[in-house]
Protein backbone atom coordinates (compact mmCIF):
# COMPACT_ATOMS: atom_id res chain seq x y z
CA UNK A 1 0.00 0.00 0.00
CA UNK A 2 2.72 2.28 1.07
CA UNK A 3 4.69 1.50 -2.02
CA UNK A 4 2.18 2.02 -4.29
CA UNK A 5 1.20 5.79 -2.72
CA UNK A 6 4.63 6.47 -3.67
CA UNK A 7 4.83 7.97 -6.13
CA UNK A 8 2.00 9.64 -6.82
CA UNK A 9 2.80 11.82 -3.97
CA UNK A 10 5.86 12.47 -5.52
CA UNK A 11 4.11 13.71 -8.48
CA UNK A 12 1.85 15.81 -5.96
CA UNK A 13 5.44 17.21 -4.51
CA UNK A 14 6.58 17.97 -8.10
CA UNK A 15 3.62 19.71 -8.92
CA UNK A 16 3.81 21.66 -5.97
CA UNK A 17 7.14 22.36 -6.24
CA UNK A 18 6.75 23.70 -9.88
CA UNK A 19 3.39 25.88 -8.86
CA UNK A 20 5.37 27.62 -6.72
CA UNK A 21 8.57 28.16 -8.73
CA UNK A 22 6.14 29.44 -11.32
CA UNK A 23 3.69 31.42 -9.71
CA UNK A 24 5.34 34.98 -9.29
CA UNK A 25 5.62 34.46 -13.02
CA UNK A 26 2.74 33.97 -14.18
CA UNK A 27 0.57 36.00 -11.95
CA UNK A 28 3.40 38.81 -12.58
CA UNK A 29 0.85 41.75 -10.85
CA UNK A 30 2.41 43.14 -7.70
CA UNK A 31 -0.31 41.89 -5.42
CA UNK A 32 -0.54 38.66 -6.20
CA UNK A 33 3.60 38.25 -5.84
CA UNK A 34 3.01 40.11 -2.52
CA UNK A 35 -0.04 37.92 -1.39
CA UNK A 36 2.63 34.86 -2.45
CA UNK A 37 5.61 36.66 -0.10
CA UNK A 38 2.98 36.41 2.79
CA UNK A 39 1.49 32.77 2.30
CA UNK A 40 5.29 31.84 2.03
CA UNK A 41 6.32 33.82 5.25
CA UNK A 42 3.51 31.91 7.22
CA UNK A 43 4.55 28.59 6.06
CA UNK A 44 7.79 29.03 7.29
CA UNK A 45 6.63 30.30 10.56
CA UNK A 46 4.50 28.01 10.94
CA UNK A 47 6.96 24.81 9.57
CA UNK A 48 9.43 25.76 11.74
CA UNK A 49 6.64 25.82 14.74
CA UNK A 50 5.44 22.35 13.77
CA UNK A 51 9.12 20.59 14.83
CA UNK A 52 8.07 21.29 18.35
CA UNK A 53 4.59 22.13 18.19
CA UNK A 54 3.83 19.51 15.73
CA UNK A 55 5.81 16.48 15.73
CA UNK A 56 7.25 16.71 19.33
CA UNK A 57 2.94 17.79 20.63
CA UNK A 58 4.39 21.01 22.63
CA UNK A 59 1.98 23.39 21.84
CA UNK A 60 3.81 26.62 22.30
CA UNK A 61 2.04 29.63 22.00
CA UNK A 62 4.94 31.96 22.32
CA UNK A 63 7.00 31.31 19.26
CA UNK A 64 6.73 35.11 18.49
CA UNK A 65 9.75 35.42 21.04
CA UNK A 66 11.82 33.54 18.58
CA UNK A 67 10.08 35.57 15.31
CA UNK A 68 10.87 38.90 17.02
CA UNK A 69 14.55 38.17 17.95
CA UNK A 70 14.85 37.47 14.16
CA UNK A 71 13.66 40.11 13.28
CA UNK A 72 15.55 42.98 15.79
CA UNK A 73 18.93 41.22 15.29
CA UNK A 74 19.42 42.15 11.68
CA UNK A 75 18.33 45.92 12.33
CA UNK A 76 20.00 46.01 15.55
CA UNK A 77 23.18 45.45 13.80
CA UNK A 78 22.58 47.50 11.15
CA UNK A 79 21.46 50.54 13.48
CA UNK A 80 24.67 49.77 15.58
CA UNK A 81 27.20 49.00 12.99
CA UNK A 82 25.89 49.63 9.48
CA UNK A 83 25.85 45.68 8.87
CA UNK A 84 23.93 44.60 6.27
CA UNK A 85 20.60 43.61 7.08
CA UNK A 86 21.31 40.12 5.90
CA UNK A 87 24.27 39.15 8.38
CA UNK A 88 21.45 39.30 11.31
CA UNK A 89 20.37 36.14 10.19
CA UNK A 90 22.83 33.69 11.81
CA UNK A 91 23.21 36.23 14.91
CA UNK A 92 19.08 35.95 15.14
CA UNK A 93 19.38 32.17 15.06
CA UNK A 94 22.48 32.10 17.73
CA UNK A 95 20.16 34.30 19.51
CA UNK A 96 17.12 32.26 19.37
CA UNK A 97 18.75 28.93 20.33
CA UNK A 98 19.91 30.86 23.67
CA UNK A 99 16.69 31.86 24.04
CA UNK A 100 15.13 28.53 23.57
CA UNK A 101 17.46 26.55 26.09
CA UNK A 102 16.87 29.44 28.62
CA UNK A 103 13.64 28.96 28.51
CA UNK A 104 13.17 25.61 27.44
CA UNK A 105 15.01 24.41 31.03
CA UNK A 106 11.67 25.81 33.60
CA UNK A 107 8.39 25.82 30.58
CA UNK A 108 9.05 21.82 30.08
CA UNK A 109 8.58 21.52 33.84
CA UNK A 110 4.78 21.82 32.80
CA UNK A 111 3.02 19.95 30.29
CA UNK A 112 -0.42 20.48 27.99
CA UNK A 113 -2.05 23.74 28.92
CA UNK A 114 0.72 24.92 31.42
CA UNK A 115 2.94 24.76 28.71
CA UNK A 116 1.16 26.75 26.49
CA UNK A 117 0.40 29.04 28.84
CA UNK A 118 3.76 29.79 30.28
CA UNK A 119 5.08 30.28 26.50
CA UNK A 120 2.77 32.75 26.45
CA UNK A 121 3.81 34.67 29.47
CA UNK A 122 7.11 34.92 28.89
CA UNK A 123 6.62 35.85 24.91
CA UNK A 124 4.84 39.02 26.38
CA UNK A 125 7.19 39.87 29.10
CA UNK A 126 9.62 39.77 25.97
CA UNK A 127 7.38 42.13 24.14
CA UNK A 128 6.86 44.74 26.85
CA UNK A 129 10.96 44.56 27.46
CA UNK A 130 11.47 45.45 24.63
CA UNK A 131 8.76 48.62 24.38
CA UNK A 132 10.97 50.01 27.15
CA UNK A 133 14.03 49.27 25.95
CA UNK A 134 15.84 52.13 24.16
CA UNK A 135 18.71 50.33 22.91
CA UNK A 136 16.39 48.43 20.19
CA UNK A 137 13.94 51.58 20.05
CA UNK A 138 11.87 51.16 22.31
CA UNK A 139 7.97 51.55 21.62
CA UNK A 140 8.86 52.88 18.30
CA UNK A 141 11.36 49.97 17.12
CA UNK A 142 14.01 49.87 14.91
CA UNK A 143 14.42 51.24 11.16
CA UNK A 144 16.81 49.21 8.03
CA UNK A 145 18.52 51.38 5.49
CA UNK A 146 15.91 53.37 3.70
CA UNK A 147 17.18 53.31 0.61
CA UNK A 148 20.04 50.36 -0.32
CA UNK A 149 23.58 50.40 -0.26
CA UNK A 150 24.39 47.96 -2.75
CA UNK A 151 23.17 44.45 -3.81
CA UNK A 152 23.80 43.06 -0.23
CA UNK A 153 21.07 45.11 1.80
CA UNK A 154 19.22 43.31 0.29
CA UNK A 155 16.32 46.22 -0.75
CA UNK A 156 14.21 45.63 -3.75
CA UNK A 157 11.57 47.55 -5.24
CA UNK A 158 10.01 44.30 -6.29
CA UNK A 159 8.59 41.72 -4.51
CA UNK A 160 10.30 38.78 -6.93
CA UNK A 161 13.62 38.73 -5.05
CA UNK A 162 12.09 38.02 -1.73
CA UNK A 163 9.84 35.61 -3.10
CA UNK A 164 12.58 33.39 -4.11
CA UNK A 165 14.74 33.89 -1.43
CA UNK A 166 11.62 32.82 0.52
CA UNK A 167 10.90 29.67 -1.13
CA UNK A 168 14.12 28.84 -1.11
CA UNK A 169 14.04 29.04 3.25
CA UNK A 170 10.86 27.29 2.91
CA UNK A 171 12.28 24.57 0.38
CA UNK A 172 15.47 24.01 3.02
CA UNK A 173 13.37 23.95 6.20
CA UNK A 174 11.05 21.38 4.64
CA UNK A 175 14.28 18.92 3.56
CA UNK A 176 15.07 19.24 6.97
CA UNK A 177 11.87 18.52 8.31
CA UNK A 178 11.54 15.30 6.01
CA UNK A 179 14.87 14.27 7.21
CA UNK A 180 14.03 14.78 10.82
CA UNK A 181 11.01 12.53 10.28
CA UNK A 182 13.08 9.62 9.05
CA UNK A 183 15.19 10.17 11.60
CA UNK A 184 15.63 8.33 15.16
CA UNK A 185 14.79 11.96 16.42
CA UNK A 186 11.71 12.05 14.36
CA UNK A 187 10.15 8.95 16.09
CA UNK A 188 11.23 10.26 19.30
CA UNK A 189 9.52 13.77 18.95
CA UNK A 190 6.32 11.28 17.94
CA UNK A 191 6.68 9.15 20.98
CA UNK A 192 6.86 12.24 23.23
CA UNK A 193 3.77 13.43 21.83
CA UNK A 194 1.76 10.21 21.88
CA UNK A 195 2.86 9.58 25.66
CA UNK A 196 6.23 10.77 27.31
CA UNK A 197 5.76 8.08 30.29
CA UNK A 198 5.83 4.95 27.51
CA UNK A 199 8.59 7.28 25.97
CA UNK A 200 10.68 7.34 29.13
CA UNK A 201 10.18 3.60 29.67
CA UNK A 202 11.76 2.83 26.50
CA UNK A 203 14.93 4.98 26.96
CA UNK A 204 14.10 7.98 24.99
CA UNK A 205 15.82 10.79 26.86
CA UNK A 206 12.27 12.87 26.84
CA UNK A 207 14.17 16.34 28.38
CA UNK A 208 16.98 16.21 25.95
CA UNK A 209 15.12 15.46 22.96
CA UNK A 210 12.54 18.31 23.97
CA UNK A 211 15.52 21.01 24.42
CA UNK A 212 17.01 20.10 20.70
CA UNK A 213 13.18 20.57 19.51
CA UNK A 214 12.57 23.52 20.59
CA UNK A 215 16.08 24.96 20.10
CA UNK A 216 15.72 23.84 16.36
CA UNK A 217 12.45 25.38 15.87
CA UNK A 218 13.70 28.30 17.63
CA UNK A 219 16.67 28.97 14.85
CA UNK A 220 14.22 28.69 12.30
CA UNK A 221 11.50 30.33 13.62
CA UNK A 222 14.24 33.47 14.17
CA UNK A 223 14.72 32.85 10.10
CA UNK A 224 11.35 33.88 9.63
CA UNK A 225 11.62 36.96 11.71
CA UNK A 226 14.58 37.81 9.86
CA UNK A 227 13.39 37.21 6.14
CA UNK A 228 10.30 39.32 7.31
CA UNK A 229 12.05 42.67 8.47
CA UNK A 230 14.88 42.37 5.63
CA UNK A 231 11.71 42.62 3.45
CA UNK A 232 9.68 45.25 5.17
CA UNK A 233 12.51 47.03 6.55
CA UNK A 234 11.49 48.03 10.00
CA UNK A 235 10.30 46.28 13.46
CA UNK A 236 8.23 47.47 16.25
CA UNK A 237 7.47 45.31 19.48
CA UNK A 238 3.74 44.46 18.42
CA UNK A 239 5.50 43.20 14.72
CA UNK A 240 7.53 41.36 16.25
CA UNK A 241 6.66 39.81 19.52
CA UNK A 242 2.55 40.14 19.38
CA UNK A 243 0.97 37.36 20.39
CA UNK A 244 -0.79 36.75 17.08
CA UNK A 245 2.52 36.20 15.53
CA UNK A 246 2.46 33.45 17.64
CA UNK A 247 -1.15 32.83 17.17
CA UNK A 248 -0.60 32.60 13.69
CA UNK A 249 1.97 29.53 13.52
CA UNK A 250 -0.35 27.67 15.64
CA UNK A 251 -3.43 28.33 13.37
CA UNK A 252 -1.94 27.77 10.28
CA UNK A 253 0.02 24.60 10.95
CA UNK A 254 -2.93 22.62 13.21
CA UNK A 255 -5.38 23.92 10.04
CA UNK A 256 -3.56 21.70 7.56
CA UNK A 257 -2.36 19.24 9.95
CA UNK A 258 0.06 20.01 12.94
CA UNK A 259 2.95 16.82 12.83
CA UNK A 260 2.86 16.31 9.01
CA UNK A 261 5.44 17.34 6.71
CA UNK A 262 2.99 19.55 4.53
CA UNK A 263 0.21 20.77 7.44
CA UNK A 264 1.57 23.92 7.50
CA UNK A 265 1.91 24.85 3.80
CA UNK A 266 -1.97 23.69 3.39
CA UNK A 267 -2.45 25.57 6.01
CA UNK A 268 -1.06 28.60 5.18
CA UNK A 269 -2.68 28.20 1.32
CA UNK A 270 -5.89 28.11 3.31
CA UNK A 271 -5.41 30.95 5.41
CA UNK A 272 -3.30 33.67 3.66
CA UNK A 273 -5.99 33.85 0.79
CA UNK A 274 -8.74 33.96 3.29
CA UNK A 275 -6.82 36.11 5.13
CA UNK A 276 -6.13 38.64 2.21
CA UNK A 277 -9.58 38.42 0.59
CA UNK A 278 -11.56 39.40 4.48
CA UNK A 279 -8.38 42.57 4.64
CA UNK A 280 -9.77 43.73 1.30
CA UNK A 281 -13.59 43.47 2.27
CA UNK A 282 -13.11 45.64 5.11
CA UNK A 283 -9.91 47.60 4.67
CA UNK A 284 -8.04 49.19 7.61
CA UNK A 285 -11.10 48.54 9.91
CA UNK A 286 -11.35 45.07 9.40
CA UNK A 287 -7.86 44.36 11.54
CA UNK A 288 -9.66 43.46 14.63
CA UNK A 289 -11.28 41.03 12.01
CA UNK A 290 -8.17 38.52 12.38
CA UNK A 291 -8.53 37.51 15.95
CA UNK A 292 -12.68 36.49 14.82
CA UNK A 293 -11.63 34.63 12.30
CA UNK A 294 -8.63 33.13 14.17
CA UNK A 295 -10.91 32.17 16.81
CA UNK A 296 -13.60 30.93 14.80
CA UNK A 297 -10.58 28.64 12.74
CA UNK A 298 -9.19 27.59 16.58
CA UNK A 299 -13.60 26.56 17.31
CA UNK A 300 -13.59 24.50 13.84
CA UNK A 301 -10.73 22.35 13.92
CA UNK A 302 -11.04 21.50 18.11
CA UNK A 303 -14.82 20.60 16.95
CA UNK A 304 -14.29 18.58 13.87
CA UNK A 305 -11.07 18.15 12.62
CA UNK A 306 -8.28 17.69 15.50
CA UNK A 307 -6.10 16.63 13.14
CA UNK A 308 -6.54 19.07 10.32
CA UNK A 309 -7.32 19.23 6.30
CA UNK A 310 -4.67 16.64 5.75
CA UNK A 311 -5.81 14.32 8.30
CA UNK A 312 -9.67 15.13 6.66
CA UNK A 313 -8.57 14.78 3.32
CA UNK A 314 -6.45 11.43 3.95
CA UNK A 315 -10.15 10.27 5.42
CA UNK A 316 -12.33 11.30 2.91
CA UNK A 317 -10.00 10.70 -0.21
CA UNK A 318 -10.53 6.93 -0.30
CA UNK A 319 -14.47 7.29 0.09
CA UNK A 320 -14.73 9.96 -2.82
CA UNK A 321 -12.48 7.54 -5.09
CA UNK A 322 -15.02 4.57 -4.14
CA UNK A 323 -18.01 6.75 -5.34
CA UNK A 324 -16.38 7.69 -8.48
CA UNK A 325 -15.47 4.34 -9.41
CA UNK A 326 -19.63 3.63 -8.36
CA UNK B 1 28.35 -9.66 49.55
CA UNK B 2 26.06 -9.29 45.81
CA UNK B 3 25.92 -13.02 44.15
CA UNK B 4 27.75 -13.04 40.90
CA UNK B 5 24.67 -14.74 38.91
CA UNK B 6 22.30 -12.27 40.66
CA UNK B 7 20.82 -10.43 37.61
CA UNK B 8 18.41 -7.70 40.91
CA UNK B 9 19.23 -7.15 43.72
CA UNK B 10 15.91 -4.91 45.81
CA UNK B 11 17.07 -4.77 49.40
CA UNK B 12 14.45 -3.65 52.02
CA UNK B 13 12.17 -1.00 49.47
CA UNK B 14 9.91 1.13 51.30
CA UNK B 15 7.55 3.59 49.64
CA UNK B 16 5.56 5.89 51.61
CA UNK B 17 2.91 8.06 50.35
CA UNK B 18 2.61 10.82 52.71
CA UNK B 19 1.75 9.04 56.12
CA UNK B 20 0.67 5.74 53.72
CA UNK B 21 3.34 3.29 53.69
CA UNK B 22 2.34 1.31 50.12
CA UNK B 23 5.45 -0.75 50.24
CA UNK B 24 6.78 -1.36 53.75
CA UNK B 25 10.38 -2.89 52.89
CA UNK B 26 10.59 -5.63 50.23
CA UNK B 27 13.19 -7.68 48.93
CA UNK B 28 14.09 -9.28 45.89
CA UNK B 29 17.03 -11.21 44.26
CA UNK B 30 16.36 -12.43 40.56
CA UNK B 31 18.71 -14.89 39.45
CA UNK B 32 19.19 -15.02 35.88
CA UNK B 33 17.26 -16.14 34.03
CA UNK B 34 14.26 -16.53 36.45
CA UNK B 35 10.64 -15.81 36.09
CA UNK B 36 9.08 -14.60 38.76
CA UNK B 37 5.41 -13.41 40.01
CA UNK B 38 4.21 -10.73 42.51
CA UNK B 39 0.76 -11.67 43.16
CA UNK B 40 -1.43 -10.22 46.02
CA UNK B 41 -4.78 -8.35 46.51
CA UNK B 42 -5.26 -5.12 44.62
CA UNK B 43 -3.50 -2.09 46.73
CA UNK B 44 -1.09 -4.58 48.04
CA UNK B 45 1.24 -2.39 46.82
CA UNK B 46 2.98 -4.54 44.29
CA UNK B 47 2.50 -2.24 41.16
CA UNK B 48 4.34 0.35 43.95
CA UNK B 49 7.05 -1.81 44.22
CA UNK B 50 7.11 -2.74 40.31
CA UNK B 51 7.11 0.85 39.80
CA UNK B 52 10.45 0.80 42.01
CA UNK B 53 12.14 -1.71 40.36
CA UNK B 54 11.16 0.40 36.59
CA UNK B 55 12.50 3.50 38.19
CA UNK B 56 9.00 5.37 37.37
CA UNK B 57 8.72 6.05 41.79
CA UNK B 58 11.51 6.75 43.35
CA UNK B 59 12.20 4.69 47.01
CA UNK B 60 11.75 6.07 50.13
CA UNK B 61 14.56 3.83 51.72
CA UNK B 62 15.93 1.08 49.84
CA UNK B 63 18.63 -0.15 47.61
CA UNK B 64 17.80 -1.00 44.09
CA UNK B 65 21.09 -2.71 42.29
CA UNK B 66 20.51 -4.13 38.60
CA UNK B 67 23.52 -5.72 37.34
CA UNK B 68 26.46 -4.34 39.59
CA UNK B 69 24.94 -1.15 38.67
CA UNK B 70 22.85 0.76 41.79
CA UNK B 71 19.58 2.31 40.15
CA UNK B 72 17.84 3.46 43.52
CA UNK B 73 17.30 6.86 42.51
CA UNK B 74 17.88 6.26 38.41
CA UNK B 75 15.35 7.94 35.78
CA UNK B 76 13.41 5.43 33.77
CA UNK B 77 15.43 5.98 30.50
CA UNK B 78 18.56 5.20 32.42
CA UNK B 79 16.36 2.26 33.40
CA UNK B 80 15.75 0.96 30.30
CA UNK B 81 19.60 1.33 28.95
CA UNK B 82 20.68 -0.38 31.75
CA UNK B 83 18.47 -3.23 30.39
CA UNK B 84 15.35 -3.06 32.48
CA UNK B 85 12.32 -3.04 30.40
CA UNK B 86 8.65 -3.25 31.21
CA UNK B 87 4.81 -2.89 30.12
CA UNK B 88 1.84 -0.62 31.26
CA UNK B 89 -1.38 -2.01 32.88
CA UNK B 90 -3.10 -0.07 31.16
CA UNK B 91 -1.18 -0.21 27.79
CA UNK B 92 0.04 2.74 26.11
CA UNK B 93 1.16 2.87 22.68
CA UNK B 94 2.24 5.59 20.59
CA UNK B 95 -1.76 5.38 18.74
CA UNK B 96 -1.00 8.06 15.52
CA UNK B 97 2.05 5.86 14.81
CA UNK B 98 2.04 2.00 12.88
CA UNK B 99 3.01 -1.20 14.87
CA UNK B 100 6.12 -1.02 13.69
CA UNK B 101 7.28 2.44 13.87
CA UNK B 102 5.76 1.55 17.42
CA UNK B 103 8.52 -1.15 17.87
CA UNK B 104 11.23 0.92 16.07
CA UNK B 105 11.19 3.49 18.89
CA UNK B 106 12.16 1.16 20.77
CA UNK B 107 14.38 -0.89 18.98
CA UNK B 108 16.44 3.08 18.26
CA UNK B 109 17.80 2.17 21.99
CA UNK B 110 20.54 -0.45 20.94
CA UNK B 111 20.43 1.00 17.20
CA UNK B 112 20.74 3.64 16.26
CA UNK B 113 20.27 4.16 12.99
CA UNK B 114 17.46 3.39 10.75
CA UNK B 115 18.13 0.99 8.60
CA UNK B 116 19.20 -1.56 11.80
CA UNK B 117 16.15 -0.48 14.18
CA UNK B 118 14.18 -0.89 11.37
CA UNK B 119 15.29 -4.48 10.58
CA UNK B 120 15.49 -5.60 14.51
CA UNK B 121 11.78 -3.86 14.77
CA UNK B 122 10.77 -6.25 11.91
CA UNK B 123 12.11 -9.57 13.46
CA UNK B 124 10.24 -8.83 16.10
CA UNK B 125 6.74 -7.47 15.02
CA UNK B 126 6.78 -11.04 13.06
CA UNK B 127 7.92 -13.13 16.72
CA UNK B 128 4.90 -11.44 18.32
CA UNK B 129 2.48 -12.14 15.43
CA UNK B 130 1.83 -8.36 14.72
CA UNK B 131 1.10 -7.47 11.53
CA UNK B 132 3.81 -4.62 10.83
CA UNK B 133 1.61 -1.24 9.05
CA UNK B 134 -1.52 -1.96 10.99
CA UNK B 135 -1.64 1.58 12.92
CA UNK B 136 -1.82 0.54 16.23
CA UNK B 137 -4.58 3.24 16.63
CA UNK B 138 -6.97 0.03 15.12
CA UNK B 139 -5.39 -2.64 17.60
CA UNK B 140 -7.76 -3.59 20.35
CA UNK B 141 -6.85 -4.09 23.48
CA UNK B 142 -5.06 -8.02 23.65
CA UNK B 143 -3.31 -6.34 20.64
CA UNK B 144 -1.98 -3.15 22.40
CA UNK B 145 -0.42 -5.85 25.11
CA UNK B 146 1.26 -7.31 22.54
CA UNK B 147 2.09 -4.49 21.12
CA UNK B 148 3.85 -3.49 24.06
CA UNK B 149 5.76 -6.40 24.43
CA UNK B 150 7.51 -5.79 21.11
CA UNK B 151 7.87 -2.60 21.74
CA UNK B 152 9.96 -3.41 25.20
CA UNK B 153 11.76 -6.42 23.65
CA UNK B 154 13.46 -4.10 21.01
CA UNK B 155 15.21 -1.99 23.62
CA UNK B 156 16.77 -5.90 23.85
CA UNK B 157 16.48 -5.91 27.86
CA UNK B 158 17.75 -7.92 30.22
CA UNK B 159 15.03 -8.01 32.90
CA UNK B 160 11.35 -7.42 31.63
CA UNK B 161 8.91 -6.54 33.88
CA UNK B 162 5.51 -7.34 32.87
CA UNK B 163 2.45 -5.74 34.71
CA UNK B 164 -0.62 -8.00 34.13
CA UNK B 165 -0.03 -8.17 30.33
CA UNK B 166 -2.09 -11.21 30.04
CA UNK B 167 -5.35 -9.82 31.86
CA UNK B 168 -8.42 -9.25 29.76
CA UNK B 169 -7.47 -12.14 27.47
CA UNK B 170 -9.74 -14.64 25.80
CA UNK B 171 -8.68 -18.45 26.73
CA UNK B 172 -7.30 -18.73 23.21
CA UNK B 173 -5.30 -15.45 23.77
CA UNK B 174 -4.20 -16.32 26.70
CA UNK B 175 -2.60 -19.26 25.51
CA UNK B 176 -0.86 -17.58 22.91
CA UNK B 177 0.36 -15.12 25.63
CA UNK B 178 1.61 -17.77 27.96
CA UNK B 179 3.29 -19.00 24.68
CA UNK B 180 5.18 -15.78 23.77
CA UNK B 181 6.33 -14.80 27.66
CA UNK B 182 8.10 -18.83 27.45
CA UNK B 183 9.72 -17.62 23.69
CA UNK B 184 10.90 -14.66 25.48
CA UNK B 185 12.37 -16.17 28.15
CA UNK B 186 13.72 -19.03 26.02
CA UNK B 187 15.32 -16.19 24.34
CA UNK B 188 17.33 -15.59 27.63
CA UNK B 189 15.35 -12.88 29.39
CA UNK B 190 14.61 -12.55 33.04
CA UNK B 191 10.75 -11.89 33.83
CA UNK B 192 9.00 -10.95 36.73
CA UNK B 193 5.18 -10.83 36.62
CA UNK B 194 2.16 -8.98 38.41
CA UNK B 195 -0.16 -11.18 37.41
CA UNK B 196 -4.08 -11.73 38.82
CA UNK B 197 -4.59 -14.68 36.82
CA UNK B 198 -3.17 -17.85 38.63
CA UNK B 199 -3.13 -19.85 35.66
CA UNK B 200 -0.55 -17.50 34.29
CA UNK B 201 1.60 -17.54 37.99
CA UNK B 202 0.87 -21.57 38.28
CA UNK B 203 1.96 -22.51 34.23
CA UNK B 204 4.93 -19.60 34.21
CA UNK B 205 6.92 -19.04 37.48
CA UNK B 206 9.44 -20.35 38.97
CA UNK B 207 8.79 -18.48 42.06
CA UNK B 208 6.47 -16.28 43.63
CA UNK B 209 5.81 -13.33 46.04
CA UNK B 210 2.75 -12.50 47.56
CA UNK B 211 2.05 -8.88 48.69
CA UNK B 212 -0.58 -7.80 51.00
CA UNK B 213 -0.66 -4.35 53.03
CA UNK B 214 2.74 -3.07 51.51
CA UNK B 215 4.40 -6.94 53.20
CA UNK B 216 5.89 -9.64 51.38
CA UNK B 217 3.91 -11.94 53.38
CA UNK B 218 4.86 -15.16 51.53
CA UNK B 219 7.49 -16.56 49.12
CA UNK B 220 8.35 -19.44 46.77
CA UNK B 221 7.40 -21.54 44.15
CA UNK B 222 4.07 -21.55 43.32
CA UNK B 223 3.26 -24.88 44.77
CA UNK B 224 4.16 -24.14 47.83
CA UNK B 225 2.54 -20.53 48.08
CA UNK B 226 -0.37 -21.22 47.07
CA UNK B 227 -1.07 -24.03 49.95
CA UNK B 228 0.36 -21.26 52.67
CA UNK B 229 -3.22 -20.69 54.68
CA UNK B 230 -2.01 -16.72 54.94
CA UNK B 231 -2.10 -16.33 50.93
CA UNK B 232 -5.83 -18.55 51.27
CA UNK B 233 -6.31 -15.75 53.80
CA UNK B 234 -5.38 -12.67 52.19
CA UNK B 235 -5.62 -13.16 48.52
CA UNK B 236 -6.68 -16.58 46.57
CA UNK B 237 -9.90 -17.05 49.03
CA UNK B 238 -11.18 -20.76 49.96
CA UNK B 239 -12.24 -21.64 46.28
CA UNK B 240 -8.86 -20.99 44.95
CA UNK B 241 -7.17 -23.93 46.94
CA UNK B 242 -7.93 -26.27 44.48
CA UNK B 243 -5.91 -24.34 41.91
CA UNK B 244 -2.84 -25.66 43.58
CA UNK B 245 -3.23 -28.91 41.57
CA UNK B 246 -3.38 -25.91 38.57
CA UNK B 247 -7.18 -26.68 36.80
CA UNK B 248 -8.79 -23.30 36.97
CA UNK B 249 -8.19 -21.60 33.79
CA UNK B 250 -9.72 -18.16 34.57
CA UNK B 251 -8.17 -16.27 37.52
CA UNK B 252 -9.63 -13.30 39.80
CA UNK B 253 -9.50 -9.89 38.85
CA UNK B 254 -11.47 -8.02 36.60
Amino acid sequence: MAVKQLPSSRAVIALLAAALLLYPLILSDPFYRDVGVTFLLAAIAASAWNIVGGYAGQVSVGHSMFFGVGAYAPLLLYTRWGWPPIAGIPAGMVLAVGLALLIGAPTFRLTGHYFSMATIAVAELIRIFFGTWDTVGAAIGLQGPATARGWWDLTFRSELPYYYIFLAALAILLLTTAAIERRRFGFYLRAIKASERAARSLGVPVRQTKMQALALSAAFTSVAGSLYVVKTGFIAPDSGFGILISVQMVIVAALGGAGTLFGPLVGALTLVPLQTVTDNWFGGGGSGLTYILYGGIIVLIARFEPGGLFEMWHRLAPRLRKRAHA
Amino acid sequence: MPEKDNLLEATDVAKAFGNFLAVAGADLVVAENEIIGLIGPNGAGKSTFFNCLAGETMPTSGRIVFAGEDLTRATPEAHARAGIGRTFQVPITFTDMTVLDNVMVGAFLRHPHRNDAREKASRIVELTGLHAEQPARSLGTPGRKRLEIARVLATEPRLLLLDESLAGLTPAELRDAIALVRRIHEMGVTIVIVEHIMEVIMTLTQRVLVFNQGHVIASGTPETVVAEEAVIEAYLGRRHRRLAAGSQPSGQGR
